[in-house]
């Protein structure tokens, strides 16, 4: 067994013991993080395996927390149905943004996925009845499961279905990159236009993997909403789309377990950081600008040179 | 009132808001055409205008220094930076650029609350321009027709710095052709630092000149980065008229819609940004597609 399936294996089992010996607290974190890993892997499709750089990832997080939040507080539907149809309704939605976003490349994709997720953040500031405005949805239930698995609304239980999501989803993202589908989105990411000339239809999979990746998105921010028990515009704000690519390439871009380390080096930088100083954003802004200098291969990229050091040469990281 | 004076004064109005969205977009589009980076700190660079413009005004007591030293001291800042940290970068794929100017909105954004304070700070009006004048016998404030005079004037002045001084030719060259220009003998790297001194300069005389309008508040830096890029994204990428085109457009989408309607002017902004994309990629003027 390879060393990476053991050390996979060992945190996946850490993570299935930590509400033994974590206090409520850290509990509390830990399920952010998990729910944070799954929205920045969610992007890791689209920016490291075909590099299209969405600005407005946000979107797929909000739509994903209203849709869900407006789930549970108007219908009786049980959580996991009203969170994979939260899911289903955002990847639905992405396949207009894709098709749209997918007309332009470069600066311009990212532009404009940043104008949809900037729109969507207008609408739910205004359309009051739906969204609550400015206030956004609150009092969002955790309501139990079907069959009566009331296992769901308590903390411990909803953390275990939020890991159940993140490790459902690397696991799908992984079989997926394996595929000749990621084959064929690591041929765009290299060379479009030869992609193009061998007989693919490029913009069909990339509208394919804008879907996947929103949908996976929209899973992450499903669960925010009854993790956190409100969904307001913050979530939709440009700010988020900006940390979360921050989160991507600071974990390693194009590795599916980078983000979810970048998330986790993020949100605990954060946390740690505004524990200890009034002055956190400064010390955070630092270890971003050193990181790029130092450490253009991000975190994950750090840690295998690190584990294949006296081996074989280094292979060389491809941050794309 | 009647209709032609309500419409000269809102036309009035939106003049003066898209100066302010002109110097924020045009420094903005300077850095990316020389570049090829998006500067993500370009609304805390603002912000910091507006603040280093509150302290010159309270050193020296005239708003008219604040709005020569503040840019200046900005400037030198960005030219700083570039310098430091960007030079070290060239080359690297462009989300290096996108972390460094986060982290950079992060760090000045700091700064600024240390130095400063959380509070929003008032700059006064300077006496001469905080009376009204009557239009068409409605009134009108000073500053905001002051504010429109100063676009126009500093549009015409930066077209003509482009167009006819060799500073400005040797800006063109480089968007251009940055290494036919290094071979003919130029010093490139001089050039990029001087355009992203000048672009936060610009960025920084827009905040300054913001200030008496809004305050200096920390929230400005939001505001106006996502401004900056709707205007510069409209207009085309890199593009000196393509910034003023949107500047105009994005106010006068804004003060218009937040007249008629008050519930979509928010989304109307951004509802144009992606018309424009999908029936030009690059922006009504930009080059790239």
């Amino acid at each position: 067994m390879p060393v990476a399936s053991i050390a996979g294996l060992a945190v996946l089992a850490l993570l299935v013991a930590a509400p033994f010996g974590l206090p409520v607290f850290a509990m509390t974190l830990l399920n952010e993080l998990v729910i944070l890993g799954l929205f920045a892997m969610s992007l890791d499709l689209m920016v490291g395996y075909t590099r299209l750089v969405s600005f407005g990832h946000a979107a797929a997080y909000g739509i994903g927390a209203y849709a869900s939040g407006y789930i549970l507080l108007h219908t009786e539907l049980p959580l996991p149905f009203a969170v994979a149809l939260a899911a289903a309704i955002t990847g639905i939605i992405a396949i207009g943004v894709g098709w749209l976003c997918t007309m332009a490349t470069g600066v311009s994709f990212s532009m404009l996925t940043l104008a949809f997720a900037q729109l969507c953040y207008a609408i739910a500031f205004k359309w009051t009845s739906v969204t609550g405005g400015s206030d956004g949805l609150a009092g969002i239930p955790r309501r139990a499961g079907p069959f009566g698995i009331e296992a769901l609304t308590t903390k411990t239980g909803f953390y275990y279905f939020a890991l159940a999501c993140l490790v459902g989803a690397f696991l799908l993202c992984r079989a997926l990159v394996a595929s000749p589908f990621g084959a064929v989105l690591r041929g765009i990411r290299e060379n479009e236009p030869k992609a193009v000339a061998l007989g693919y239809n490029t913009r069909a999979y990339k509208i394919a993997v804008v879907a996947i990746a929103y949908a996976l998105g929209g899973l992450a921010g499903a669960l925010y909403a009854p993790f956190a028990g409100f969904a307001n515009t913050e979530l939709l704000f440009w700010l988020l789309s900006g940390q979360v690519l921050i989160m991507v390439i600071i974990g390693g871009s194009g590795t599916l377990v980078g983000p979810i380390l970048g998330a986790t080096f993020f949100m605990t930088l954060e946390h740690q950081l505004s524990s200890y100083t009034e002055a956190w954003a400064l010390f955070f802004g630092l270890v971003f600008i050193a990181f790029v200098l130092f450490a253009p291969q991000g975190i994950w990229g750090l840690a295998t040179e690190w584990l294949s050091r006296g081996k074989a040469p280094a292979k060389e990281v491809r941050h794309g | 009132m009647n209709t032609f004076a309500f419409l000269l004064n809102q036309s009035v109005n939106a003049l003066s808001q898209a100066a302010l969205l002109f110097f924020l977009g045009v420094g903005l589009t300077l850095i990316f055409g020389i570049m090829r980076i998006v500067n993500f700190a370009h609304g805390t660079i603002f912000m910091l205008g507006a603040f280093v413009g509150f302290s010159v005004v309270h050193w020296t007591g005239t708003f008219w220094a604040a709005l020569v030293l503040a840019p200046l001291i900005v400037g030198l800042f960005g030219a700083a930076f570039e310098i430091g940290i960007l030079r070290r970068l060239y080359g690297r794929e462009a989300h290096a650029f996108l972390m460094v100017t986060f982290g950079l909105a992060l760090v000045v954004g700091d700064v600024v609350r240390l130095i400063w304070g959380p509070d929003a700070l008032q700059v006064p009006r300077p006496a001469a321009l905080s009376g009204v004048v009557f239009v068409l016998d409605e009134p009108f404030p000073v500053y905001r027709l002051f504010l429109a005079c100063a676009g126009i004037v500093m549009a015409g002045a930066l077209w003509l710095a482009l167009e006819r001084t060799r500073l400005g030719l040797l800006i063109r060259a480089t968007s251009q052709n940055a290494e036919m220009v290094h071979a003919l003998g130029v010093d490139v790297k001089l050039i990029r630092s001087a355009v992203f001194g000048i672009g936060c300069g610009l960025a920084a005389l827009g905040g300054v000149l913001a200030a008496p309008l809004v305050t200096a508040s920390h929230g400005m830096a939001f505001a106006a980065v996502i401004d900056a890029f709707v205007i510069v994204i409209i207009g085309g990428m890199g593009s000196f008229l393509g910034s003023l085109i949107g500047a105009l457009l994005v106010a006068f989408v804004q003060v218009f819609g937040n007249y008629y309607f008050p519930d979509l002017a928010l989304a109307f902004m951004y509802l144009i940004m992606m018309l424009v994309l999908t029936v030009r990629p690059g922006g009504l003027l930009g080059k790239e597609a």
